[in-house]
Order: C-alpha cells, then structure tokens, then sequence
C-alpha cells in the first residue's frame, strides 16, 4: 500500500467518494454515545431577561418608545395645520386647544414639536447608521489587518481625535454649500463622530482574531473576507446594537446644537433644536417656546442613555453564566 | 478504500510529513518610536522528525516548549522562520496560498479550548459543513447529509444539526471539532492538546474517539500535549520538545520504558501515579534527577 | 479531638433556574498533622466544600445547613469578623492560580509583609526579615532581592510557591489547597508537591489537598474522599482506596486514567464513563450515579432510594448498593 502521491481531479473525486461511502458506514455503525444537547435558554432570551430585570432600561425603553409615539403619531391624529399662519392666535399659553401653545406665527407647537421631533429622529439615526457604516469599516480593516496598517490607520484616527467635535461639523457643513439640509447633516455629524465607534471596533477585532475558531478557519482556507464577514463581524453585533444607542444621544445633541445656532435645518421644516431657537427670543415673556423642545432632546437623549446602559449590561458577556 | 482501512502503524510506503530543521523564532522589539528587533524568542529551535501514514508521533513537552507552535508552522498558520517541512513530498513552507489551498484538505486540526475553538454564532451543522463550502465540495444537499454523517460518526444523533455550540458540554464541543477536521479526508490531523481541558472520564471518550477513526479512516496524527500518560495511549513513536529542541525521539515503548535522555527521565518520574505504593521509589527517582531538572525538588 | 470536623454540609446556589445543590451532605473528620484528599471531576462540589468551610462562598452560594468543627468551634456559626482573624492564622487556603490571588500592582515583599503584620503585628523590620525567611522556606533563590519583584516576574511554578510562603507566614494548623498545581507544569508540579510535603512534616500541619487528579491524590494524602454531584461516594486510607475500591464510580475512574506504565496501552481502548453527571438542580432521590453505573439495574433500590454512606470495612466507607467486594459473590450481567 503506498501513499498517493497525486493530487489531480480525477483521484480526488475518487478518494472523496470512498470517503463520503465510508463516512456512511462508520455512521451507522456508530452509538450515540455523545448523549443529548443541553436544555439551555438561547443566548439573546438570556439577555432579554436580563434587560428587563433593569429598571431603568426599562423605563427608559417605554420613556423612547413614548417620544417615538408623540412624534409620529400626533401630527397624523392632530388636526392642527403646523404650517397655517394665524396671527390673531400668536404666543398663546398651554390649552387644551394648544398643548404646546403657538408660536409668533401662531402655529400650533404641539404638532410643529412632534414634527421636530421626527426630524431630529431620524437624522439622528440616519447619522448612527452612517456612523456605524463608516466605523465598523474603518476598525474592521485596521483591527483585522494589523501590523503597519493598523498602526498608520490608528495614528491617523488619533490625528482626528485632536480636532473639535463642532467646529469640525460646521466646517463641514461650510463646505458642503453652507446649506443644510437633510443629508448635509447626517454627513457632517458623522464626520465628526465615527471616531470611537473605529476605535471601539478594532478592539473588538484584535480580541476576536485570537480566538481558535478563527483559526480553524484559517487552517480550512477560509479567505480574509470570509473570515471577517462570517466569523468576526457575526461576533460583534452585541456590541454594536450597544453603540447604537450610545452615538444616538451625541448626534441628536450635536444636531439640535447646530440647528440651535443656526445652522440647521432651514425653516418652514423644523427640528427641536431650530424651534429652541426660535423660542430662544420670547424667552422671557413664554418661556414654553424653548423649555419643551429642550426637554423633549433630554427626554431622547436620557431615554437612549439609559436603554444602552440596560443593552450593556444585559449583553456583557462576563455576567453570561 | 479496503485496503486503508485497519492499518494503522504503515512502515511501508513513504513518511507523509518530513519535518527537517524547523526553525521559529519571534523577534522581541524594542525601542520608542521605531521598533528595533534585539533578540529573538526561539520557540521552535532546528527540530526534525517524520510521520508516516496511519500512525500517531506523540509531541511531548512542557509549557513554552514549542510543541504547539511546531503544530501551527506544519500547518502554516505560522510561516516558519526556517527549515523545511515537506507534505506529500512537496514543502509547503515556501508555498503561496492557492497552492496551499489543495493542501489544506490534507491537513488539518482540533484545538484545545472546545469553547473557543466552535463560532458561537454558528449552528453545529455549519460548522462541520465550512471546510466543504470553503473548497466548493458537493451542493448544499450533500453537504447537510455529509454534515449528517459526520456528526453521527463522532457519535451526535443527527438532529442536533441546528444547534448552537453554547447548548453542548465541552466534551461534546470537542466532538464537533473532531467532526470538522475529517470533514475534508485529511491524511493528517494535528491534534493540540484535544483532551487537556476536559474531565477524565470524558477525556476517555474523545481518546477512544481519536483511536476509532484513526484506523476507520486512516488517519495519522501529530498528537501534542503535555500529559505523559495521554500521550502513550496514543502514540506509535514519540518525540520530547524542551525549550524548542527535540531532546528525544523513538518508539513509544522504548522512550517510556528506557528513556536516555536525562529529561525524559525527569518528566516520566515527574508524574504522579494513581499508585502509592510506587510513592516512595519515584520520590527518589526524582530527587536523583533534580541535578539536571531543577524544577524537580 | 480532630482538628477539623465537617458534619453533614449542604451548600446551594439559588439560580433563575432553580436551585443547585452544589453540596449536599458531605462529612468528614480531619486529625491533626494529617493530609485528607477531596478528589472527584468537574462540578462535584469540592471547591465548594472548601470555600463553605472557610465561610467564602461567593453569593447566589449559601450554606444551608452543617456544621465545620475547627476544634470544637463550629465555624460556620462565627461572623465575618472572627473568621477574618481565623482565615490566614489558623487556616490558610491556596488556589489554582496564583495571578488573581496576587495583587499585579504591588511587589512580592509587600504582599507578604501585609499578611504579616495584619495578623502577627510585626513591625516593618521584622515583618520583612520573616518575609526573606519565608522565601526562602520555600526554595526561592536570591530571596531578598526577590522581595522586591512584582508578580509578573515569577513564573507560575515560584508564584504559587510565593502563595505557599504566604499561606504559611503565620503558622496556620491547617492549609486547604484548591487544585494548586493544575495549572503548573508536571515537573514544576513535583518540586511544589514536595514542598509542601516537607513543610507539613516541619510544621505539624493538617492539610486539604483539593484536586482531580487521581495521582496526585495518591502521592500526597493520607486519607482519600471521593466525591461525585456533591456527595461523598466512598471514603478510605489513600492505600487502601487504591488497592481496593469499592465505589463503581472511583473504579470506573480509576479504569479511565490514561496509564504512563503498562502492557500495550497504544491499542487498548480507555474505559470510559457514559453520560454526564447529572443535573444538581432538584437531584434525583435515588444514587446520583445509578444512570451511568454498569452494576445497577432498574429493580435495584438504588435507582430509587440514595444508598446510606456505611462503613464496609473499618475505615473505609462507601456510598452504594454494590460495593465490589459484595459484588464478587453474585455473578453480575455486563
């Protein structure tokens, strides 16, 4: 009996298909002595528990969901026009007619609120989902190439570091036309906050590659990108169902700051940072004009927190059993 | 496929793997700025040796001596620093990677930590059936039967196909490891430290396991680990690791019971034996050997 | 009296899932000066027992019931306070891994000084002129200029003999030893074992030797308990446990150890253990081990009643319904 020494096609096939027989043989012969798979919950039910065994995240969960509800839901149920100018109804107080009073146009700031609302929303999740975009991408390769690219990738985020969070968007802002709108946003607090998520990332990577399922699949022949794309990135999704609602309190700030200062989004379109600005004028004589936007940002930013907190928590894999 | 089977010592035909003046060695950097390589760690330090089809070179040594990065070069999970190891006659410490791809279906290994060695987030079946989606081997028909197959072989009722790593014990999680190394038919697996982790009872099984396919499938193994006694259990010949050098090979009777090497002869008294009689006599045997293993006393 | 007595331990954890009763009625006497081995696998409850007897079972953990006579004092009973006095003075424990006992961020000298000076009131001199003693009892070189190295510098085999020179600062008459040279290399592991083989005869200490290793139990200990899913199967002198087991459990573990000596082990088959240990979480009233025992068989009592733990022959007890010597008579199907 010699060794085969060819590995051509055709003795390949051969061999594969003795061996796929004699798998079949062996499998019938066998017992089953491994026994029986353990009754254990799934991992994510382990962690929904432990999500809401928190308090506070719970809360918190019902604290957003509420905000979410407001925004959507009122505008659609309301009848109020946000956009009817009336000035015979301008500053009026909280009534049963106008939560939230009207404004110098005499619009009613119930709606027009939860209208800002929707749009500081969503551009602040379309910003927490191009910042993930970019992070993720930007730490995966750095994490998972190591040596010089990661150290000149890693040099060059802490370059970035040093610059101001807002000078820096509104620099971007300038140079996409000055002009914000939408997306110009969503790029510019983007630009400005997808360092820690990269930084965060890479971490992640560097700790995954050294375990020894990745490198079975090395020694299988797994290309790079299957590598990272079914072994590593899969591992990472806790972490980044955490980050989610740890960037979405900075980028909500950051645009209710810019639009605050008047470099938001242009008017008749609102968010609750431009209508703090347009209350920040009658501040004095109503001072409900700016206090509600400003509490509804807390609310979101406090509500996201906490609900990132609670994700946190309950999916650190230390406390796991 | 007939006349493979139940040999499982071939001393005719061809050694499967030379291993001929391995080196590895990791540079230590020093330096603020720019790193300078000052010294080198010489995990692996000109060894040489040779398995043949079918049979099992037991790989014995202590921590830091090297056997499990000698395991990591044959495999080129490490690119060996020199020396050369050849694999059906062709050295693969030179070879790029799509020559290398082919080879990997002939070579293969089962890692030590079963719970860090399966991706949690893939179901058993998955994870046996990678190695055929890796090399583009059958559809996904025949891969979930192949899936099947293996798994019932190294002894799972089939229906656990769809689950996750995270709902078996380690012993278990062992099993699907064996699983995904003969997925491909390999002619050789290195097996690094496969039962280290586990209770003796269930370490008896995954032995047992390892033997049965060895000689179903005919299968040779590099068998790394440091428990003498696992090591006899498995081994035709077997070769002592110290410090990166291979301090002692041979026959795995002979090694066990006439050791030469001073070594050799401090480990073996080293180990406790479930026997007290033979407490007082191996006591001085290793007070004897203390000279040249100072860790001895 | 005997230096220790542990009489009918239950320990439980309280789970989402239930409760586990990691311990459940284990006894056992320990004299002066003398070496008892706890051995058993993963999950039997040894750690366990030892923490429960030094009051260091970490919560969801309680100690249910039981008593821990430590010359006459039941321990159990004592608060934190008194067993903080006791635990380092009169009884010392060392652990698997030396690392998380040691603090990374302070030298050697200082750790062992501390020890020292909390319990004995030494002052700084002679608190560090008794910590060079003390490396040096226990054969590390260049002991005082070791003093001041941080734990990063030894190796595992000196750390734990750092941990051993601790344990032993104050003299304490009973050491519990956690499964101290699992982690260590075999040869490291001999020159530890003999360590603390001759500091014991030196020092007149009594000593709980913790491990899963069936030979280092053989080599060290005078007394052997065996335990499986948090009971005591079989009890005995180390000579006579291995000469003549009786539990089907200890004989099926000692059957299942690889051999480093004996006639063609390369192409025997190990004999191993079906199954798994069973769930401790409401375990079952019979013998724990009746579902993997070879010997039981569904009309025994055992499969419904737990066997009593009875003394078979002096000093030797056994908990179960068929003992090997009483298996010898009646012939028994495979």
């Amino acid at each position: 009996m010699s060794v085969q020494r060819g590995l051509g096609p055709a003795s390949v096939t051969e061999r594969r298909r003795e061996f796929e027989a004699a798998l079949g043989r062996t499998a019938e012969a066998r017992s089953q002595e491994a026994g029986v798979a353990l009754e254990r919950a799934s991992l994510w039910r382990d962690a929904l528990y432990r999500f809401a065994a928190n308090r506070a995240a719970l809360v918190a969960s019902l604290a957003f969901l509420v905000a979410l509800g407001y925004a959507y839901i009122t505008p659609w149920v309301d009848s109020a026009d946000p956009y009817f100018v009336d000035f015979s109804e301008q500053y009026r107080p909280l009534s049963w007619a106008h939560p939230f009073g009207t404004d110098q146009f005499g619009r009613d700031l119930f709606v027009r609120n939860a209208l800002g609302a929707r749009v500081s929303i969503e551009i602040g999740f379309a910003a927490t989902l191009a910042i993930m975009g970019v992070g993720i991408l930007y730490g995966a390769i750095s994490g998972f190439l190591g040596g010089w690219v990661d150290n000149v990738m890693m040099r060059f985020l802490d370059a970035l570091y040093g610059l101001p969070y807002l000078p820096f968007a509104i620099l971007t802002i300038v140079v996409l036309g000055g002009q914000a709108t939408f997306w110009t946003m969503v790029v510019a607090l983007t630009v400005a906050s997808w360092f820690t998520t990269a930084r965060v990332m890479r971490g992640q990577m560097i700790t995954l590659k050294e375990n020894d399922y990745v490198r079975a699949a090395q020694a299988l022949g797994a290309r790079w990108y299957r590598i990272v794309f079914w072994h590593l990135l899969p591992n990472t999704l806790g972490l980044i169902i955490v980050f989610v609602f740890l960037e979405l309190p900075g980028v909500i700030l950051g645009e209710a700051f810019l639009s605050f200062i008047g470099l938001g989004i242009n008017p008749p379109k609102a968010s609750l940072g431009s209508l703090a600005q347009d209350g920040y004028a009658a501040f004095q004589t109503h001072p409900y004009m700016i206090a509600i936007p400003s509490l509804a940002i807390g609310w979101l930013i406090l509500s996201a927190f906490f609900i990132a907190d609670g994700l946190r928590d309950a999916l650190d894999p230390r406390t796991r059993g | 496929m007939s006349d493979r089977a139940g040999t499982t010592a071939g001393r005719d035909g061809e050694p499967l793997l030379v291993v001929e003046n391995l080196r590895k060695w990791f540079p230590v950097k020093k330096g603020l700025i720019i790193d300078r390589t000052v010294d080198h760690v010489r995990a692996v330090d000109d060894i040489s040796f040779e398995i043949r089809s079918g049979e099992t070179l037991g790989l014995v040594g202590e921590s830091g001596s090297g056997k499990s990065t000698t395991g990591y070069c044959i495999l080129r999970l490490l690119k060996p620093t020199g020396g050369s190891v050849r694999f059906l006659g062709r050295d693969v410490t030179g070879m790029r990677r799509s020559e290398l791809h082919s080879l990997r279906r002939e070579l293969q290994i089962v890692f030590q930590d079963p719970y860090a060695s399966l991706n949690p987030r893939m179901t058993v079946g998955d994870i046996v059936a990678e190695p055929l989606v890796i090399h583009g081997i059958g559809n996904r028909r025949s891969r979930r039967r192949n899936a099947e197959r293996l798994l019932e072989v190294v002894g799972f009722n089939a229906e656990f196909i769809n689950r996750y790593p995270h709902e078996f014990s380690g012993g278990q999680r062992q099993r699907i490891g064996v699983a995904r190394a003969l997925a491909l038919n390999p002619r050789l697996i290195v097996c690094d430290e496969p039962v280290s982790a586990l209770d003796v009872s269930i370490q008896a099984q995954i032995l047992n396991l390892l033997k049965d396919l060895q000689q179903e499938f005919n299968l040779a193994y590099l068998f790394i680990a440091h428990d003498l006694a696992v090591v006899r259990t498995m081994s035709d010949r077997i070769a002592v690791m110290r410090r990166g050098k291979i301090v002692e090979t041979g026959d795995a009777e002979q090694v066990y019971t006439a050791p030469r090497h001073e070594y050799t002869k401090a480990l073996l008294a080293a180990v406790p034996v479930p026997d007290p009689h033979k407490m007082l006599a191996r006591r001085e045997e290793r007070r004897r050997l203390a000279a040249s293993v100072e860790e001895l006393v | 009296m005997a230096l220790l007595e542990v009489e009918d331990l239950h320990t439980y954890f309280k789970t989402r899932a239930g409760e586990v009763h990691a311990v459940d009625g284990v006894s056992f006497s320990l004299e002066r000066g003398k070496t008892l081995g706890i051995v058993g696998e993963s999950g039997c409850g040894k750690s366990v027992t030892a923490l429960s007897i030094m009051g260091l079972v970490p919560p969801p953990g309680r100690v249910v019931s039981g008593r821990a006579l430590f010359e006459g004092q039941d321990l159990l009973q004592r608060k934190s306070r008194e067993l903080e006095d006791i635990r380092g003075r009169e009884i010392a424990m060392i652990f698997q891994d030396p690392m998380t006992s040691l603090n990374p961020t302070l030298t050697i000298g200082m750790q062992i000084t501390e020890t020292l000076r909390r319990h004995l009131k030494l002052t700084r001199d002679e608190a560090r002129k008794r910590a060079v003693e003390l490396l040096e009892e226990v054969r590390i070189p260049n002991a005082a200029q070791r003093l001041r190295d941080y734990p990063h510098r030894y190796s595992g085999g000196m750390r734990q003999r750092v941990m051993i020179a601790i344990a032993l600062s104050c003299n304490p008459k009973l050491l519990i030893a956690d499964e101290p040279t699992t982690a260590l290399d075999v040869t490291v592991q001999a020159g530890v074992l003999a360590l603390l083989r001759e500091l014991r005869e030196e020092h007149d200490m009594a000593m709980i030797m913790i491990t899963h290793d069936m030979g280092v139990v053989a080599e060290t200990s005078d007394e052997v308990i065996v335990m499986y899913a948090g009971q005591v199967v079989e009890q005995a002198g180390t000579f006579e446990l291995f000469d003549s087991p009786e539990h089907p459990y200890t004989e099926a573990l000692l059957a299942a150890l690889p051999q480093i000596e004996g006639e063609d082990v390369r192409h025997s088959r190990l004999a191993s253990i079906p199954g798994r240990p069973p769930d401790l979480i409401s375990p079952p009233p019979a013998c724990r081990f009746a579902d993997r025992c070879v010997y039981a068989s569904l009309e025994d009592s055992c499969t419904r009643v737990l066997p009593e733990l009875r003394e078979l022959r002096p000093g030797h007890f056994v908990r179960t319904a068929h003992p090997a010597s009483e298996r010898a008579a009646a012939p028994v199907g495979s």
